[in-house]
């Protein structure tokens, strides 16, 4: 039986980056996977979908936009299938990549799925049912979450679908209707909307990107319903029947019962942490009431030894956090420095049209935290760079605590605003106030001036507006 | 039912305290014993707690208004309760005097303090609305990093291991005694654009009466030896461990406060005050020890009877007083009835410095800077002859200043000789 330092289950963003990190620390590290390299994330999650969404906006320009840039196509065809096609081969590049970057570190990769025999043994299965042993003084749980549905939805993969049938399918639906707008929601919407889809969006809460500050949710709404998205706010689907070429959706609202028909509904209402079927509760190991591994700030669970990371864990189902969870975690184990990671301090992006980022606090949540709050503002309506670039949608907020400056949050909508966070978080990991982000000269025109434009109204005095 | 807080008597000799800054405002909920309010005294600075749980319903002081013990300064109660809208009713006319409150706001004090790494602008802000000398806290960032959390722990729970050696300020000592006599008369005007007036806070004015009251009182002489502290040293570089798990940080400072209780007790009249009925001698040494709390001055906590103390207790005493007073926690009965005071101004850098008594003590003794210089040591060659070397020894300048009224030059000499002799020959 092979014995390894660390094993690794999932090679997703959070576990292949802590292999690869267990490794660099001199730790003997293999890694398990049922499935592929690079998760959900670099197959069926963040990257695919990031293809699609560029192809979303070439097409919305192409469809829509000829009159004001000044050009017209005449017989534009837009072939989905393409996009799918492109979506794949970088997914597929970037997966070559990981098992390159597995190669390059001594990390053994066994393909199949895991189960836990003890906290020092774990057997792999393949494909073709053979089985292996591998020991292990340290495992790492990165095993991802799945798709979550809500009661009375069916899965059936070809009218109802979970996102990972969404981004595979090679056609695009005439019609869709997306239940949850969260990030998962909310880029699909963008992506079919781009090709000309008929959308609608059915939200149980009060607001589109619910988790986001309702500023952000308003000014999203607004521009999807300039886009010709329908969006239904506190409504709850019921149920979703299969017909032959369609689905007919039982949805309730303030306004009473609903019945809406679309060629295919999409279900994104979540995600379960994958736990059961892999012997994690046979060896003790805690799960919180959600069913996420619970886990200290060194990511080591209630069983010594038993370490996770990532989505598995639920502490916020993203990439970047999983991946730093990752390096944390393979710190932890090597017992070299590290550090704590701040949850709620982490970068959050959704890649809708307007792109949607933020960290940190909403305002009502710093209020109700008992903060003076000073507030900075910038429109990109006065940005000359998307003036230039005709996308004016959306604005910059940023949160400071009046009393220390210390910056609380920062929510941003408006073009390519995913990429304007680092600088944020970085001010707000070392104590920066935004006095020193005002004073950071930014080049002209940018985006990212919009930042330095909110710091200087943060403090009192935008030049630009 | 709403709750009267009333001005404490915050000591013996305490009748009145500036308030230098409320805490919480109008419609606040507050904690009951969660600080309400900063009270200045002559003495020291204090949190008045909150006596109850509730609402801060209306505030009667203003922020630089100075008012006697058991004015009303506040009411806590339910929101939209009654509460007296009359002003305080024993408040003392004219003693009302305007120390500008200390805020966040008056611009971005500089980062980035020799020694301390990179300081950040919010840990900064902290520091200075809170007075915290950063170099006594530790950091746990990237690198050693003081980060907000560490400067909150530190405000909020022990100031931790306050190494009393470190700073200090240029400032002899801030006054202990009785607040004294007039308060100093209007703000100079500027005189041209470019100048700015500091206003007077109550400690600097103060320091500044006190000083020049007791120039005016004592004669002052200043006499100035030198010790070599090579065996406190070593004593102390043996014993610091077994004395810190006793939870005593063993500092130079000790050493120099139980050697100087010995000179007192052999020569006692430097353990006295002048008064109009005589030469007073003191049975108790009472040793005060200057400590600098940074840009907000200096304090004198007493070591009280030091004569009965042991060094460790005395290293421990001086430990906790040094760390409640850069908390501000001192208390103003453990800054009063000193009968002898150490500045160890050396901890800046100065080799020597003539201090000025603390009144209405008799002497007061300054420790100048540790420095390695070479020293001729006389010795005898192994044939008896005599025979000289040149060695590199820890040296440090002591001063005496003294009042001629109360002792003559020889016995100023006599007192500090005992000190340093003690100091040399410690074992
Ligand atoms: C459509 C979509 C778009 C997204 N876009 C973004 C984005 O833009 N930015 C972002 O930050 N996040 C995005 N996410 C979220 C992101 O994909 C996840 O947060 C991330 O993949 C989590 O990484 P992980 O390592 O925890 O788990 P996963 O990536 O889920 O990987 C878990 C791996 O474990 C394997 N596994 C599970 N059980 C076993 C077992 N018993 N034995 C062996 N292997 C097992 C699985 O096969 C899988 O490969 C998106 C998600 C979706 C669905």
């Amino acid at each position: 039986m092979p014995d390894y330092d660390v094993v690794v289950i999932g090679a997703g963003p959070g576990g292949y980056v802590c292999a690869i990190r267990a490794a660099q620390l001199g730790l003997k590290t293999a890694i398990v996977d049922r499935e592929w390299l690079g998760g959900v994330c670099l197959n069926v999650g963040c990257i695919p979908s990031k293809a699609l969404l560029k192809n979303a906006e070439l097409a919305h320009v192409l469809r829509e936009r000829g009159e004001y840039f000044g050009f017209s196509v005449e017989g534009l065809k837009l072939d989905y299938g393409r996009a799918v096609e492109r979506s794949r081969e970088v997914a597929d590049r970037l997966v070559k990549g990981v098992g390159f970057l597995m190669k390059k570190n001594n990390i053994e990769v066994h393909m199949g799925a895991a189960i836990l025999r003890s906290p020092n043994s774990i057997a792999v299965t393949n494909s073709e049912g053979e089985g292996v042993e591998l020991g292990a003084k340290n495992i790492v749980v990165a095993t991802g979450a799945s798709a979550a549905s809500i009661p009375g939805l069916e899965i059936d993969g070809q009218r109802v679908l979970t996102y990972r049938e969404a981004i595979l399918q090679t056609q695009a639906p005439k019609s869709v209707l997306i239940v949850g707008s969260g990030a998962v929601g909310l880029e699909f919407a963008t992506i079919w909307n781009g090709y000309g889809v008929e959308v609608t969006i059915v939200e149980m809460l009060p607001r589109i990107a619910p988790l986001e500050d309702e500023d952000v949710s308003k000014e999203l709404a607004k521009e999807f319903r300039r886009r010709g998205i329908k969006i239904m706010v506190g409504t709850k689907v019921d149920n979703i029947e299969v017909l032959k070429t369609k689905v007919k959706a039982t949805v309730v609202g303030d306004s009473g019962k609903e019945i809406l028909e679309a060629e295919q509904a999409l279900v994104a209402t979540g995600f379960r942490p994958n736990t059961a079927g892999f012997g994690l509760e046979d060896l003790g190991v805690q799960l919180a009431e959600s069913g996420m591994v619970e886990i200290d700030e060194r990511m080591g669970t209630n069983v010594p030894g038993i370490w996770a990371i990532g989505d598995v864990t639920g502490k916020l189902q993203l990439a970047h956090v999983a991946m730093a969870m990752g390096i944390v975690c393979a710190e932890n184990i090597a017992g070299v420095e590290t550090i704590e990671l701040n949850y709620e301090m982490m970068p959050r992006a959704t890649y809708s049209s307007p792109q949607v980022a933020s960290f940190g606090m909403t305002e009502a949540q710093a209020e109700q935290r008992g903060y003076e709050i000073r507030v900075g503002r910038f429109p990109f309506q006065a940005s000359g760079k998307s003036l230039g670039m005709g996308e004016t949608a959306g604005w910059i907020k940023l949160i400071s605590d009046a009393r220390y400056g210390e910056i609380l949050g920062a929510h941003l909508i408006g073009p390519e605003v995913t990429e304007l966070l680092p600088e944020l978080t970085l001010a707000q990991g070392m104590e920066l106030t935004f006095t020193e982000i005002a004073r950071n000269v930014h080049a002209h025109p940018t985006l990212s001036e919009a930042i330095m434009e909110a710091a200087h109204d943060a403090e009192g005095q935008a030049i630009h507006i | 039912m709403s709750t009267e807080v009333i001005m404490p008597r915050l000591g013996e000799s305490l009748v009145e305290g500036t308030v230098t800054k409320w805490l919480r405002h109008p419609d606040d909920h507050i904690e009951e014993f969660e600080p309400l309010v900063e009270i200045n005294t002559d003495k020291v600075d204090t949190e008045v707690p909150s006596p109850a749980t509730g609402t801060v319903l209306k505030l009667y002081v203003a922020e630089g208004e100075t008012v006697r013990a058991g004015t009303l300064l506040a009411v806590i109660g339910e929101p939209g309760e009654e509460v007296p809208d009359a002003p305080p009713a024993d408040r003392e006319e004219g003693a009302t005097q305007v120390a500008p409150p200390k805020t966040a706001d008056q611009g971005t004090p500089k980062a980035g303090r020799d020694g301390l790494g990179f300081i950040s602008p919010v840990v900064s802000r902290i520091a200075a609305e809170h007075n915290v000398d950063l170099s006594q806290v530790s950091g746990t960032g990237s690198g050693g990093r003081i980060t907000k959390k560490d400067v909150l722990a530190y405000i909020e729970g022990g100031r931790s291991a306050a190494p009393w050696e470190e700073p200090g300020s240029g400032e002899l000592f801030r006054p202990t005694e009785e607040f004294f006599g007039d308060k100093p008369g209007t703000v100079p005007e500027p005189t041209g654009l470019a100048d700015t007036v500091l206003p007077l806070d109550a400690v600097r004015t103060q320091i500044a009466e006190h000083m020049v009251r007791s120039r005016r009182t004592s004669a002052h002489v200043t006499t100035l030896m030198e010790a070599d502290l090579g065996r406190v040293l070593a004593h102390r570089k043996e014993h610091k461990q077994s004395f810190a798990r006793e939870g005593a940080n063993l500092t130079l400072t000790a050493y120099f406060v139980a050697a100087a209780v010995e000179a007192l007790k052999e020569v006692p009249i430097v353990n006295s005050s002048w008064s109009e009925a005589g030469i007073v001698l003191h049975k108790a040494a009472n040793v005060g020890v200057a400590v600098s709390l940074g840009e907000a001055g200096l304090i004198v906590p007493v070591v009280k009877n030091a004569e009965q103390l042991s060094l460790q207790a005395i290293a421990k005493a001086i430990n906790d007083l040094a760390e409640r007073a850069r908390s501000h926690k001192l208390v103003p009965d453990e800054v009063q009835g000193g009968t002898f005071t150490i500045t160890n101004h050396g901890v800046t850098g100065s080799l020597l410095a003539t201090p000025i008594i603390h009144q209405p003590q008799c002497a007061i003794l300054g420790i100048g800077a540790l420095q390695k210089r070479a020293v001729v040591i006389e010795g005898l060659s192994p044939s008896g002859e005599p025979e000289d070397s040149l060695a590199i020894r820890p040296m440090v300048y002591l001063t005496l200043t003294f009042d001629h009224r109360i002792i003559d030059g020889g016995i100023g000499d006599h007192f500090l000789g005992i000190v340093v002799q003690r100091l040399q020959s410690w074992a």
